[in-house]
């Protein structure tokens, strides 16, 4: 096993100064669109990705990336597929259909089992955004309220960090899962509703609801720094193009960058997928949601795309203790990039 | 002349003041107006989306209130366990069949004893049907939240993919079973329906109506963009309009009311009725932009506005044909005036106007025309009379004139004598006398005289004197005794009681022997070679014509070769000058001081000049006489 690993690292380790070698050229100016006709999305290699939920400004450095044409200047031609309604993005990746996917950290490393792994190339959340909100009252005042009441959980693996962090506060509440409503939390059904700071909570505020009238927990801020969305592969994927998973990545990245320095046309192009794809846009949320992006994927430009070993072990550390994830893998496993 | 800028005409006067009053009133009128009918038609407008709001909260609760009512209708019977599932899908279809408000219906009973919910719908009204597939329906929130809070439930707008995967609306209630939820009861309407419900056109003609849902979400807006996409908050957050967040927050709580929205939001200037659906606890509001609303009362106040002015223009003109008809006659007037001015008396003043005031004004100038008239005849006569008598006292003056001795060298070819007279009456005529004539071959007899008075009378009474003294002098040798005759002669036929002073003296020229006598006149001077002078004041009686039985008396004075005789009367010694002053015997005296060698004609010349550099720029006048004698001038041996 132990030989085996040492040639993987070696062989990691000499794509990494190739990758490095090839993207010398690229600098600060990477963000500019080439016009260069010999690189070209038809002729670039095919990549099948799939982000984590529907468009909307959550995932506005891909849309940008796509649309300035940063994965084409990379050399990719970035297919993005549709996800199956009751299919995990996972399922897709290890079946082979997608190539890339986005999906949370904790959900990433607990699907690491005997049979399966995954590869993160790229961490583009470097802070989770996770609230839990309950309307303020006499009774509902502060976290320890929350013990043995309803809290509206979403059924996908995004809830992994609420049940993480409810186990370490020592919260035992009834868990009632739902899909993205907010309805039944607006119409009392539940006490407490796991929302996203740039998404449900901005739901909420435009259904009406103030932010005084609201009890909110930020997860983060109550000391669960575990970070969520990052770009996932199988290991093989990676192993055998580790250049494109660079360069996907730093597509992405200046695809954020262009996002965050021309949020108004960066609106327009999310808002355009969303009516594209025939769901409910309004620019105040996406505007509002971008600018929540922003202090996630940028809080500063040098963390930007990386997965820090703290995060990640302290992601480990919390399945471990909190949800018994028996394994113990390497930071260096799991994010090669980190093994430089 | 030129006329003043700031006189203008009375038209403009007129108008000018008449205007500006209405122009004010105008304004007032304007502003109340269109304060006062702003309230009444804004009340009226707000009424009318009121109706239009209550119209449609008939029609789509009147929908919701029969969907219930079938739901209810249909768990009831669902409930009924003498019914067969057969039978139970059969009354549902056809209640579905029959009723096209209802999209479709879903029974979801006994699911959790592993039945799949049945969805029923219709195409083409075909019946149709089908069983959802799955779990994920549990957590969708026509199951889960009636579910969870064992109520029925109006959903928010969703797709229901299992079923047509049209958006709808659904009442959804619990089915119990021995007080345990064993399922759900689901009927649909289409959001389309409703949506069409609130947006067709009412009989209303204004007014955007809109339906809110209980989130505050645009649910129906004639503006598609906004449906679905946009709820009041989120147009509250995106046009920073906190007005519209205040009508979400009313909205969503179930109020009625009315508010104003502000701001550049798609209901930017509006006002905005609103008023909840009981069934569904959402919101139909109508909005209608302010200048919409305002439209009427624009109209009115342009219709106002063109009023006015054309009201302006018709008393604009009114008051400058009124105030033309009030100045022609006044101008008629002017120019008659003008024409009398000139002189033409009989210049025509029209009597006849409209107005009063001109018809009074008018009588009064041609009064006044009359008047003027008779006036300057009356003047006319008087002028030719007096004319006339100026004629007669020139002649008088000629007359006069012709009395005194004319000036020559010798008078009456006398070689011991020269004499020089001047007679300067103050007007035509004068009451002064000097004159002198030989009485004998050896008497010379002078005279200098001054009769009181001025003017015609003095003038005949001089010429008596003269005549009389020119009669009667051959008879009497002394002066005494001609001047008593004379004093008779006054005394008798003097009608106006005028007395004359008379200094009258008889020089023997033989023996150069003086005798005269004064009758209340000024004295005598004689005037030496050696340029002294000897000043005789004694007066030997008082003035003449006074008293008929006058004592006169006379002295006697031996004559030198040389001696001047200088006689005067008081216009030379009340000679006044600018600050007043007589010139007196005083200043006739230093006169004579600075007279050179006696000579009549020069010394007579001399004191005159004098006498008026004296009273030069005087205005009081009198007769100046001067009368100046020598007596065998050296020159003449």
């Amino acid at each position: 096993m132990k030989p085996l690993r040492l040639i993987l690292a070696a062989g990691i380790l000499i794509l990494c100064i190739v990758i490095l070698g090839s993207c010398k050229g690229h600098g600060s100016d990477s963000r500019e669109v080439s016009s260069d006709p010999s690189v070209s999305g038809e002729g670039g290699f095919p990549i099948r990705y799939c982000p984590k939920w529907q468009p909307q400004a959550q995932f506005a450095g891909f849309y940008m990336a796509l649309e300035k044409g940063f994965y084409t200047q990379y050399g990719l031609d970035v297919q993005v597929q549709k996800l199956l309604p009751s299919t995990e993005a996972i399922d897709s990746l290890l079946t082979g259909s997608l190539d890339i996917i986005h999906i949370d950290l904790l959900g990433a490393i607990l699907a690491n089992s005997e049979k399966t792994r995954l590869v993160n190339i790229g961490q583009i959340s470097q802070r989770n955004a996770m609230l839990l909100i309950a309307k303020k009252s006499p009774k509902m005042n502060s976290l320890a309220d929350f013990e043995g009441k309803k809290l509206g959980i979403w059924r996908s693996s995004s809830n992994l960090i609420t049940e993480a962090f409810l186990k370490e506060k020592d919260i035992s509440m009834q868990l009632v899962p739902i899909d993205w409503s907010i309805n039944l939390f607006l119409q009392g059904a539940v006490d407490v509703i796991n929302a996203m700071r740039y998404n449900e909570y901005h739901h909420m505020l435009q259904a009406g609801l103030k932010e005084e009238d609201l009890l909110i927990i930020d997860l983060h801020e109550m000391g669960c720094r575990i970070p969520d969305g990052g770009l996932y592969v199988r290991p093989e994927f990676y192993a055998e193009h580790p250049e494109q998973c660079k360069a996907f990545l730093q597509g992405t990245l200046d695809g954020w960058l262009y996002a965050f320095s021309h949020p108004e046309e960066t609106v327009d192009v999310v808002i355009a997928q969303m009516h594209k794809a025939k769901i409910r846009a309004n620019r105040a949320h996406q505007t509002w949601m971008l600018d929540g992006m922003k202090k996630n994927v940028m809080p500063s430009a040098a963390e930007m795309g990386i997965l820090k070993r703290e995060d990640y072990q302290r992601a480990l550390k919390l399945l471990q203790q909190e949800m018994d994830f028996p394994r113990d893998m390497s930071y260096e496993e799991f994010y090669p990039n980190g093994a430089k | 002349m030129a006329q003043n800028k700031t006189n203008r005409s009375l038209a403009y006067q007129l108008i000018s003041f008449v205007l500006t009053f209405m122009l004010i009133i105008f304004v007032i009128s304007i502003l109340v107006t269109r304060i006062l009918y702003s309230k009444i038609m804004l009340d009226i407008q707000l009424s009318n989306m009121r109706h239009l709001v209550h119209e449609r909260i008939y029609l789509i609760d009147g929908i919701l209130f029969k969907v219930e009512s079938l739901a209810k209708m249909a768990r009831s019977v669902t409930a009924d366990y003498h019914l067969s599932d057969v039978e139970k899908e059969t009354m549902l279809r056809t209640l579905l069949l029959d009723n096209p408000q209802v999209h479709s219906i879903c029974l979801a009973d006994n699911v959790f004893k592993g039945t799949q919910p049945k969805v029923m719908y219709t195409v083409r009204h075909r019946f149709m049907q089908r069983d959802v597939s799955g779990l994920d329906y549990r957590y969708q929130d026509w199951f889960q939240i009636p579910h969870s809070i064992g109520k029925p439930y109006w959903t928010e707008p969703w797709v229901d993919n299992q079923g047509k995967g049209e958006m709808v609306i659904s009442y959804s209630m619990p089915l119990y079973d021995k007080g345990e939820i064993t399922g759900l009861l689901r009927f649909d309407i289409e959001l389309k329906y409703l949506q069409e419900l609130t947006t067709n056109p009412s009989n209303f003609r204004i007014g955007t109506s809109f339906l809110v849902s209980s989130t505050g979400t645009l649910v129906a807006h004639p503006d598609l963009d906004l449906v679905m996409n946009q709820s009041l908050f989120s147009l509250a957050q995106e046009y920073d309009e906190p007005s519209l967040s205040r009508l979400g927050s009313a909205m969503i709580a179930g109020e009625n009311g009315y508010i104003k929205i502000g701001g550049k939001s798609p209901f930017k200037n509006s006002w905005i009725y609103y008023q909840n659906i009981m069934s569904n606890r959402w919101s139909v509001g109508v909005s209608i932009e302010e200048s919409v609303l305002m439209e009427e009362v624009n109209l009115i106040l342009l219709i106002q506005t063109m009023t006015s002015i054309l009201i302006f223009l018709l008393v604009g003109i009114a008051i400058y044909a009124r105030a033309l008809s009030v100045s022609r006659p006044l101008k008629k007037l002017a120019e008659a005036a003008d024409g009398i001015g000139a002189g033409d008396f009989d210049a025509e003043i029209p009597l006849s106007d409209k107005s009063q005031e001109i018809v009074t004004l008018a009588q009064s100038f041609s009064a006044m025309q009359k008047s003027l008239k008779g006036y300057i005849q009356n003047l006319r006569i008087t002028t030719e009379e007096k004319n006339q008598i100026r004629g007669d006292v020139i002649y008088a003056s000629e007359i006069q004139t012709k009395l005194v001795p004319s000036n020559v060298e010798h008078p009456l070819g006398i070689k011991e004598l020269r004499a020089y007279g001047i007679l300067e009456p103050a007007g035509d005529i004068g009451g002064d006398l000097y004159d002198y004539f030989m009485i004998d071959e050896d008497h010379f007899c002078f005279v200098i005289a001054d009769v009181l008075g001025k003017g015609i009378v003095a003038a005949m009474a001089m010429t008596m004197v003269s005549t009389l003294l020119l009669s009667i002098a051959p008879y009497y040798k002394k002066s005494q005794e001609l001047l008593l005759e004379l004093n008779k002669f006054l005394s008798r036929n003097n009608i106006e009681s005028n007395f004359v002073t008379a200094l009258l003296g008889i020089i023997e020229l033989s023996t150069g022997i003086l005798e005269y006598s004064n009758c209340g006149h000024l004295p005598l001077y004689i005037r030496k070679m050696d340029r002294s002078f000897m000043k005789y004041a004694h007066t030997h009686s008082t003035a003449l014509g006074v008293f008929e039985n006058l004592d006169i008396g006379s002295d006697t004075i031996q004559l030198n070769t040389g001696d001047e005789i200088v006689l005067y009367t008081d216009g030379i010694t009340e000679a006044m000058n600018i600050n007043e002053e007589f010139l007196g015997l005083k200043g006739l005296e230093e006169i004579f001081s600075g007279l050179p060698m006696p000579n009549p004609e020069n010394t007579a010349k001399s004191i005159l000049d004098q006498v008026h550099e004296f009273a030069r720029g005087s205005t009081h006048k009198d007769d100046i006489t001067l009368l100046v004698i020598d007596y065998k001038h050296p020159g003449i041996k």
